[in-house]
Protein backbone atom coordinates (compact mmCIF):
# COMPACT_ATOMS: atom_id res chain seq x y z
CA UNK A 1 0.00 0.00 0.00
CA UNK A 2 1.11 3.51 -0.74
CA UNK A 3 1.76 5.74 1.85
CA UNK A 4 -0.57 8.32 2.72
CA UNK A 5 -0.14 11.70 1.03
CA UNK A 6 0.69 14.22 3.45
CA UNK A 7 -1.26 17.88 3.70
CA UNK A 8 0.00 20.80 5.22
CA UNK A 9 -3.32 22.75 5.00
CA UNK A 10 -3.44 27.25 5.06
CA UNK A 11 -6.29 29.04 6.73
CA UNK A 12 -6.59 32.14 8.25
CA UNK A 13 -7.51 33.48 11.69
CA UNK A 14 -10.65 33.11 11.34
CA UNK A 15 -11.45 29.78 9.65
CA UNK A 16 -8.73 28.45 12.17
CA UNK A 17 -10.72 29.70 14.87
CA UNK A 18 -8.31 32.54 16.46
CA UNK A 19 -11.13 34.98 16.22
CA UNK A 20 -12.47 37.00 13.59
CA UNK A 21 -11.29 41.38 12.47
CA UNK A 22 -9.98 41.43 15.25
CA UNK A 23 -7.76 38.81 15.68
CA UNK A 24 -6.72 39.50 11.82
CA UNK A 25 -3.30 40.85 12.97
CA UNK A 26 -1.91 37.68 14.64
CA UNK A 27 1.17 36.11 13.13
CA UNK A 28 1.87 32.49 12.08
CA UNK A 29 1.06 29.41 14.08
CA UNK A 30 0.59 25.90 13.40
CA UNK A 31 -1.40 23.39 15.18
CA UNK A 32 -0.95 19.54 14.45
CA UNK A 33 -3.66 17.93 12.52
CA UNK A 34 -7.18 19.59 11.10
CA UNK A 35 -8.28 22.65 12.07
CA UNK A 36 -11.88 23.85 10.72
CA UNK A 37 -12.50 23.51 7.40
CA UNK A 38 -9.33 21.14 7.54
CA UNK A 39 -11.66 18.72 9.05
CA UNK A 40 -14.23 18.47 6.27
CA UNK A 41 -11.05 18.26 4.18
CA UNK A 42 -9.99 15.66 5.49
CA UNK A 43 -13.19 13.21 5.28
CA UNK A 44 -12.92 14.18 1.24
CA UNK A 45 -9.24 12.86 0.97
CA UNK A 46 -10.12 10.01 2.13
CA UNK A 47 -7.69 7.23 3.52
CA UNK A 48 -5.02 7.74 1.37
CA UNK A 49 -4.19 11.50 2.89
CA UNK A 50 -3.88 13.00 5.71
CA UNK A 51 -3.68 16.39 6.83
CA UNK A 52 -0.31 17.02 8.98
CA UNK A 53 -0.49 20.10 10.73
CA UNK A 54 -2.75 23.34 9.99
CA UNK A 55 -0.49 26.80 9.54
CA UNK A 56 -2.90 29.69 10.70
CA UNK A 57 -2.14 33.60 10.43
CA UNK A 58 -4.51 36.42 10.67
CA UNK A 59 -5.34 38.48 7.54
CA UNK A 60 -3.75 41.56 7.98
CA UNK A 61 -0.40 40.19 9.29
CA UNK A 62 -0.23 37.97 6.04
CA UNK A 63 -0.62 40.97 3.43
CA UNK A 64 1.25 43.79 5.64
CA UNK A 65 3.85 42.13 7.23
CA UNK A 66 4.59 39.95 3.82
CA UNK A 67 8.18 39.82 4.18
CA UNK A 68 7.88 38.37 8.04
CA UNK A 69 5.28 35.75 6.62
CA UNK A 70 6.91 34.71 4.30
CA UNK A 71 9.95 33.48 6.14
CA UNK A 72 7.57 31.85 8.85
CA UNK A 73 5.63 30.04 6.47
CA UNK A 74 8.97 28.89 4.74
CA UNK A 75 10.22 27.87 8.03
CA UNK A 76 7.44 25.69 8.77
CA UNK A 77 7.06 23.95 5.43
CA UNK A 78 10.98 23.56 5.35
CA UNK A 79 10.28 21.90 8.94
CA UNK A 80 7.01 19.46 7.87
CA UNK A 81 8.22 19.00 4.58
CA UNK A 82 4.32 17.85 3.14
CA UNK A 83 3.83 16.22 -0.06
CA UNK A 84 1.59 18.99 -0.80
CA UNK A 85 0.21 22.37 0.64
CA UNK A 86 -3.38 23.32 0.73
CA UNK A 87 -4.44 27.09 1.22
CA UNK A 88 -7.96 28.26 1.89
CA UNK A 89 -10.70 28.05 0.81
CA UNK A 90 -10.26 31.96 0.54
CA UNK A 91 -13.85 32.83 -1.61
CA UNK A 92 -14.39 36.06 -1.86
CA UNK A 93 -12.09 37.40 0.96
CA UNK A 94 -9.51 39.59 -0.68
CA UNK A 95 -6.41 39.70 1.49
CA UNK A 96 -6.90 36.04 2.38
CA UNK A 97 -7.23 35.07 -1.10
CA UNK A 98 -3.51 36.87 -1.42
CA UNK A 99 -2.00 35.17 1.51
CA UNK A 100 -3.57 31.90 0.25
CA UNK A 101 -1.96 32.59 -3.34
CA UNK A 102 1.51 33.73 -1.93
CA UNK A 103 1.73 30.65 0.72
CA UNK A 104 0.91 28.59 -2.52
CA UNK A 105 4.16 30.37 -4.41
CA UNK A 106 5.96 30.06 -1.21
CA UNK A 107 5.55 26.12 -1.16
CA UNK A 108 6.60 26.15 -5.47
CA UNK A 109 9.52 27.46 -4.61
CA UNK A 110 10.74 25.06 -2.09
CA UNK A 111 9.58 22.22 -4.95
CA UNK A 112 6.49 21.49 -2.77
CA UNK A 113 3.17 20.89 -4.80
CA UNK A 114 0.28 23.34 -3.88
CA UNK A 115 -3.07 24.28 -4.55
CA UNK A 116 -5.89 27.02 -3.16
CA UNK A 117 -9.44 27.71 -4.23
CA UNK A 118 -11.06 31.18 -4.19
CA UNK A 119 -13.43 33.09 -6.28
CA UNK A 120 -11.93 34.05 -9.65
CA UNK A 121 -12.65 37.86 -9.02
CA UNK A 122 -10.55 37.03 -5.67
CA UNK A 123 -7.15 39.93 -6.34
CA UNK A 124 -5.72 36.94 -5.48
CA UNK A 125 -7.07 34.97 -8.20
CA UNK A 126 -6.05 38.14 -10.49
CA UNK A 127 -2.64 38.77 -8.72
CA UNK A 128 -1.42 35.16 -9.25
CA UNK A 129 -3.35 32.92 -11.41
CA UNK A 130 -0.35 32.65 -14.44
CA UNK A 131 1.84 30.88 -11.27
CA UNK A 132 0.00 28.54 -9.41
CA UNK A 133 -3.29 26.14 -9.08
CA UNK A 134 -6.18 28.12 -8.05
CA UNK A 135 -9.79 26.39 -7.96
CA UNK A 136 -12.67 28.34 -8.57
CA UNK A 137 -15.24 28.95 -5.97
CA UNK A 138 -17.86 31.07 -4.76
CA UNK A 139 -17.38 34.40 -3.12
CA UNK A 140 -19.17 33.05 -0.13
CA UNK A 141 -18.77 30.27 2.91
CA UNK A 142 -21.74 28.89 1.16
CA UNK A 143 -19.40 26.90 -1.68
CA UNK A 144 -17.19 25.43 1.43
CA UNK A 145 -18.40 21.43 0.43
CA UNK A 146 -17.71 21.96 -3.11
CA UNK A 147 -14.80 23.91 -2.88
CA UNK A 148 -13.50 21.01 -0.89
CA UNK A 149 -14.60 17.94 -3.02
CA UNK A 150 -12.93 19.14 -5.39
CA UNK A 151 -9.96 20.77 -4.03
CA UNK A 152 -9.65 16.77 -2.22
CA UNK A 153 -8.71 15.11 -5.45
CA UNK A 154 -6.82 17.19 -6.50
CA UNK A 155 -4.10 17.55 -3.36
CA UNK A 156 -3.98 13.97 -3.93
CA UNK A 157 -2.79 13.72 -7.15
CA UNK A 158 -0.25 17.08 -6.92
CA UNK A 159 0.95 15.37 -3.79
CA UNK A 160 1.87 12.09 -5.46
CA UNK A 161 3.72 14.57 -8.27
CA UNK A 162 1.16 13.99 -11.24
CA UNK A 163 0.89 16.62 -13.97
CA UNK A 164 -2.58 18.19 -14.04
CA UNK A 165 -4.47 18.15 -17.61
CA UNK A 166 -5.30 21.70 -19.03
CA UNK A 167 -7.40 23.78 -17.13
CA UNK A 168 -10.81 23.14 -19.10
CA UNK A 169 -10.51 19.58 -18.29
CA UNK A 170 -9.60 19.92 -14.69
CA UNK A 171 -11.33 22.73 -13.59
CA UNK A 172 -8.50 25.33 -12.21
CA UNK A 173 -8.59 28.83 -13.50
CA UNK A 174 -6.78 29.15 -16.65
CA UNK A 175 -2.62 29.94 -16.08
CA UNK A 176 -2.33 31.40 -19.76
CA UNK A 177 0.20 28.74 -20.74
CA UNK A 178 -0.04 26.40 -24.26
CA UNK A 179 1.22 22.72 -23.69
CA UNK A 180 1.85 20.94 -26.80
CA UNK A 181 0.28 17.73 -26.64
CA UNK A 182 -1.13 15.18 -29.41
CA UNK A 183 -4.60 15.71 -29.30
CA UNK A 184 -4.82 11.88 -31.11
CA UNK A 185 -6.03 13.20 -34.82
CA UNK A 186 -5.08 15.55 -36.58
CA UNK A 187 -6.63 19.55 -37.29
CA UNK A 188 -8.55 18.50 -40.26
CA UNK A 189 -10.42 15.62 -39.20
CA UNK A 190 -11.00 17.67 -35.76
CA UNK A 191 -12.26 20.49 -38.12
CA UNK A 192 -14.42 18.82 -40.48
CA UNK A 193 -15.63 17.21 -37.46
CA UNK A 194 -16.93 20.12 -35.45
CA UNK A 195 -17.74 21.54 -38.87
CA UNK A 196 -20.20 18.30 -39.33
CA UNK A 197 -21.74 18.73 -35.17
CA UNK A 198 -22.25 22.56 -36.57
CA UNK A 199 -24.45 21.55 -39.54
CA UNK A 200 -26.20 19.07 -37.58
CA UNK A 201 -27.08 20.79 -34.45
CA UNK A 202 -25.08 19.15 -32.40
CA UNK A 203 -23.11 20.24 -29.60
CA UNK A 204 -19.55 21.13 -30.38
CA UNK A 205 -16.37 22.89 -28.62
CA UNK A 206 -14.27 25.24 -30.51
CA UNK A 207 -10.04 24.39 -29.52
CA UNK A 208 -10.12 28.32 -29.61
CA UNK A 209 -10.95 30.07 -26.30
CA UNK A 210 -13.07 32.59 -26.48
CA UNK A 211 -13.28 35.61 -23.98
CA UNK A 212 -16.91 37.12 -24.40
CA UNK A 213 -16.04 41.72 -24.86
CA UNK A 214 -16.53 43.16 -21.33
CA UNK A 215 -20.64 44.99 -21.60
CA UNK A 216 -20.95 48.57 -20.50
CA UNK A 217 -24.07 49.69 -19.28
CA UNK A 218 -24.89 52.74 -21.26
CA UNK A 219 -24.61 56.06 -19.99
CA UNK A 220 -27.55 58.36 -19.49
CA UNK A 221 -28.20 60.53 -22.94
CA UNK A 222 -27.57 64.41 -22.73
CA UNK A 223 -30.26 66.33 -21.79
CA UNK A 224 -29.50 69.83 -23.80
CA UNK A 225 -26.67 69.56 -26.59
CA UNK A 226 -26.63 73.57 -26.70
CA UNK A 227 -24.90 73.61 -23.09
CA UNK A 228 -22.69 70.37 -23.37
CA UNK A 229 -18.79 70.34 -23.70
CA UNK A 230 -17.89 68.13 -26.25
CA UNK A 231 -14.78 65.97 -26.33
CA UNK A 232 -13.16 64.13 -28.89
CA UNK A 233 -11.13 60.98 -29.26
CA UNK A 234 -9.88 58.69 -32.12
CA UNK A 235 -8.54 55.31 -32.76
CA UNK A 236 -7.03 56.82 -36.27
CA UNK A 237 -3.33 57.21 -35.14
CA UNK A 238 -3.32 60.81 -35.44
CA UNK A 239 -0.24 62.35 -34.97
CA UNK A 240 1.45 65.81 -35.23
CA UNK A 241 3.32 66.37 -38.45
CA UNK A 242 6.25 64.69 -38.54
CA UNK A 243 4.95 62.58 -35.70
CA UNK A 244 7.44 64.77 -33.21
CA UNK A 245 6.19 62.84 -30.00
CA UNK A 246 7.27 59.27 -31.63
CA UNK A 247 3.68 57.73 -31.11
CA UNK A 248 3.96 53.50 -32.59
CA UNK A 249 1.82 52.89 -35.30
CA UNK A 250 0.21 49.49 -33.95
CA UNK A 251 0.17 48.51 -30.27
CA UNK A 252 0.25 51.38 -28.74
CA UNK A 253 1.08 51.67 -24.78
CA UNK A 254 0.27 55.28 -24.71
CA UNK A 255 -2.42 57.75 -26.37
CA UNK A 256 -1.43 61.42 -26.62
CA UNK A 257 -3.41 64.13 -25.35
CA UNK A 258 -3.34 67.56 -27.68
CA UNK A 259 -4.84 71.02 -27.14
CA UNK A 260 -7.18 72.09 -29.86
CA UNK A 261 -7.93 74.95 -27.85
CA UNK A 262 -6.70 77.39 -30.63
CA UNK A 263 -7.72 75.07 -33.66
CA UNK A 264 -10.62 75.58 -36.33
CA UNK A 265 -9.71 72.70 -38.19
CA UNK A 266 -7.11 70.21 -38.27
CA UNK A 267 -4.71 71.16 -40.69
CA UNK A 268 -2.73 68.70 -43.45
CA UNK A 269 0.07 70.55 -42.69
CA UNK A 270 0.08 70.32 -38.91
CA UNK A 271 -1.74 66.82 -38.56
CA UNK A 272 -1.64 63.55 -40.11
CA UNK A 273 -2.49 60.01 -39.22
CA UNK A 274 0.47 57.03 -38.52
CA UNK A 275 -1.17 53.95 -38.40
CA UNK A 276 -0.38 50.43 -40.10
CA UNK A 277 -3.91 49.04 -40.01
CA UNK A 278 -5.16 51.23 -43.14
CA UNK A 279 -4.04 53.46 -46.11
CA UNK A 280 -3.69 57.14 -44.28
CA UNK A 281 -3.25 59.22 -47.65
CA UNK A 282 -6.92 59.98 -47.35
CA UNK A 283 -6.52 61.16 -44.09
CA UNK A 284 -3.07 63.33 -44.55
CA UNK A 285 -5.13 65.32 -47.10
CA UNK A 286 -8.26 66.06 -44.33
CA UNK A 287 -7.50 64.55 -40.81
CA UNK A 288 -10.81 65.67 -40.03
CA UNK A 289 -11.97 62.65 -41.51
CA UNK A 290 -10.81 60.88 -38.53
CA UNK A 291 -11.51 63.97 -35.79
CA UNK A 292 -14.11 66.02 -36.48
CA UNK A 293 -12.61 69.51 -34.97
CA UNK A 294 -14.26 71.51 -38.30
CA UNK A 295 -17.53 70.38 -37.85
CA UNK A 296 -17.87 70.50 -34.31
CA UNK A 297 -16.54 74.20 -34.57
CA UNK A 298 -19.33 74.72 -36.96
CA UNK A 299 -21.97 73.50 -34.80
CA UNK A 300 -20.47 74.89 -31.87
CA UNK A 301 -20.23 78.57 -33.62
CA UNK A 302 -24.17 77.84 -34.80
CA UNK A 303 -25.19 77.05 -30.95
CA UNK A 304 -25.93 73.71 -31.99
CA UNK A 305 -23.31 72.65 -28.63
CA UNK A 306 -22.10 74.16 -25.65
CA UNK A 307 -18.52 73.91 -26.14
CA UNK A 308 -15.96 71.66 -27.63
CA UNK A 309 -13.64 70.63 -25.36
CA UNK A 310 -9.78 72.07 -25.16
CA UNK A 311 -7.77 68.30 -25.55
CA UNK A 312 -8.23 66.17 -28.09
CA UNK A 313 -7.21 62.12 -27.32
CA UNK A 314 -5.15 60.02 -30.20
CA UNK A 315 -3.86 56.78 -30.51
CA UNK A 316 -3.52 53.79 -33.45
CA UNK A 317 -6.09 51.41 -32.22
CA UNK A 318 -4.53 48.27 -34.26
CA UNK A 319 -2.88 45.18 -32.73
CA UNK A 320 -3.31 46.55 -29.27
CA UNK A 321 -4.54 43.34 -26.55
CA UNK A 322 -7.53 43.83 -25.04
CA UNK A 323 -7.05 44.80 -21.69
CA UNK A 324 -4.29 47.56 -22.81
CA UNK A 325 -7.10 48.95 -24.70
CA UNK A 326 -9.64 49.18 -21.66
CA UNK A 327 -6.54 50.58 -19.60
CA UNK A 328 -6.10 53.38 -22.51
CA UNK A 329 -9.98 53.77 -22.37
CA UNK A 330 -10.20 54.15 -19.12
CA UNK A 331 -7.49 56.68 -18.58
CA UNK A 332 -9.40 58.66 -21.10
CA UNK A 333 -12.61 58.91 -19.31
CA UNK A 334 -11.16 59.53 -16.35
CA UNK A 335 -9.28 62.44 -17.76
CA UNK A 336 -12.60 63.65 -19.49
CA UNK A 337 -14.51 63.33 -16.68
CA UNK A 338 -12.20 65.87 -14.52
CA UNK A 339 -12.45 68.15 -17.68
CA UNK A 340 -16.07 68.46 -16.82
CA UNK A 341 -17.15 66.56 -20.37
CA UNK A 342 -21.12 65.51 -21.09
CA UNK A 343 -20.20 63.57 -23.94
CA UNK A 344 -17.40 62.47 -26.56
CA UNK A 345 -17.27 61.26 -30.08
CA UNK A 346 -14.95 58.65 -30.59
CA UNK A 347 -14.50 58.12 -34.40
CA UNK A 348 -12.52 54.50 -35.11
CA UNK A 349 -11.03 53.75 -38.13
CA UNK B 1 -22.26 58.89 -13.88
CA UNK B 2 -20.95 57.51 -17.44
CA UNK B 3 -20.23 59.87 -20.42
CA UNK B 4 -22.29 59.44 -23.26
CA UNK B 5 -19.83 58.20 -26.17
CA UNK B 6 -20.64 57.92 -30.18
CA UNK B 7 -18.34 55.40 -31.61
CA UNK B 8 -18.30 56.12 -34.93
CA UNK B 9 -16.99 53.62 -37.40
CA UNK B 10 -17.20 52.15 -40.85
CA UNK B 11 -16.73 48.58 -39.17
CA UNK B 12 -19.85 49.33 -37.09
CA UNK B 13 -20.48 45.63 -36.68
CA UNK B 14 -16.88 45.28 -34.76
CA UNK B 15 -18.28 48.15 -32.55
CA UNK B 16 -21.52 46.29 -32.25
CA UNK B 17 -20.60 42.81 -31.23
CA UNK B 18 -17.64 44.33 -28.97
CA UNK B 19 -20.24 46.21 -27.00
CA UNK B 20 -20.25 49.69 -28.07
CA UNK B 21 -23.70 51.37 -26.99
CA UNK B 22 -23.87 53.98 -29.21
CA UNK B 23 -22.50 53.01 -33.03
CA UNK B 24 -22.40 55.82 -36.11
CA UNK B 25 -21.59 54.19 -39.31
CA UNK B 26 -19.01 56.03 -40.69
CA UNK B 27 -18.57 56.33 -44.69
CA UNK B 28 -15.31 54.15 -45.02
CA UNK B 29 -12.13 53.27 -42.81
CA UNK B 30 -9.85 55.36 -44.84
CA UNK B 31 -12.52 57.99 -44.44
CA UNK B 32 -14.86 57.91 -41.77
CA UNK B 33 -15.92 61.06 -41.40
CA UNK B 34 -16.47 62.49 -45.25
CA UNK B 35 -15.56 61.47 -48.68
CA UNK B 36 -13.09 62.41 -50.54
CA UNK B 37 -14.55 60.95 -54.47
CA UNK B 38 -17.19 63.82 -53.17
CA UNK B 39 -16.96 67.65 -54.61
CA UNK B 40 -15.76 69.48 -50.91
CA UNK B 41 -19.10 70.56 -50.65
CA UNK B 42 -20.67 67.89 -50.41
CA UNK B 43 -17.58 66.15 -48.84
CA UNK B 44 -17.91 68.54 -46.33
CA UNK B 45 -22.21 68.27 -46.42
CA UNK B 46 -21.78 64.48 -45.67
CA UNK B 47 -19.26 64.69 -42.96
CA UNK B 48 -21.50 66.64 -41.32
CA UNK B 49 -24.35 64.91 -41.61
CA UNK B 50 -22.39 61.78 -40.35
CA UNK B 51 -21.18 64.12 -37.23
CA UNK B 52 -24.92 65.43 -36.45
CA UNK B 53 -25.99 61.62 -35.98
CA UNK B 54 -23.48 60.84 -34.07
CA UNK B 55 -24.52 64.02 -31.66
CA UNK B 56 -27.71 62.86 -31.59
CA UNK B 57 -27.12 59.49 -30.86
CA UNK B 58 -26.12 60.54 -27.44
CA UNK B 59 -29.13 62.58 -26.55
CA UNK B 60 -31.13 59.54 -27.05
CA UNK B 61 -31.18 56.59 -24.38
CA UNK B 62 -30.44 53.14 -25.62
CA UNK B 63 -30.87 49.17 -23.66
CA UNK B 64 -27.45 48.50 -25.02
CA UNK B 65 -25.31 47.90 -28.22
CA UNK B 66 -27.43 50.09 -30.86
CA UNK B 67 -26.47 51.21 -34.85
CA UNK B 68 -27.56 54.96 -35.82
CA UNK B 69 -27.08 54.93 -39.46
CA UNK B 70 -26.25 58.28 -41.40
CA UNK B 71 -26.83 56.82 -44.95
CA UNK B 72 -30.03 55.05 -44.11
CA UNK B 73 -31.84 58.21 -42.74
CA UNK B 74 -30.51 60.08 -46.53
CA UNK B 75 -32.58 58.12 -48.15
Amino acid sequence: MKSPVRVVHYVNQFFGGVGGEDKADVGVSVTPGAVGPGRVLETALGAGARIEATIVCGDNFANDRAEEFARAVATELDRLKPDVVVAGPAFGSGRYGLACAQVCRIAQDRGLAAVTAMHPENPGASAARRGITILPTGTSTTSMPAALAALAPLAQRLGRRETLGPAEVEGYLPQGRRRVYDRGRPGFQRALDMLLDKLHGRPYRSEVPYSAPERVPPAAPIADLTRARIAMVTTGGLVRKGNPDKQVSANAVRYHRHSVAELESLSPKEWEAYHAGYFNHLVNSNPNYILPLSFLRDLERQGAIGAVHEHIYALPGVSTPVAVSAGHGRSIAADLKQGGVDGALLVAT
Amino acid sequence: MGIPVGMISAIYNFALTTGANRVIRGARIEHVCGDPTLSPEKDYAFGMHIVRTALAAITVAVPGPTLFDPMQERK
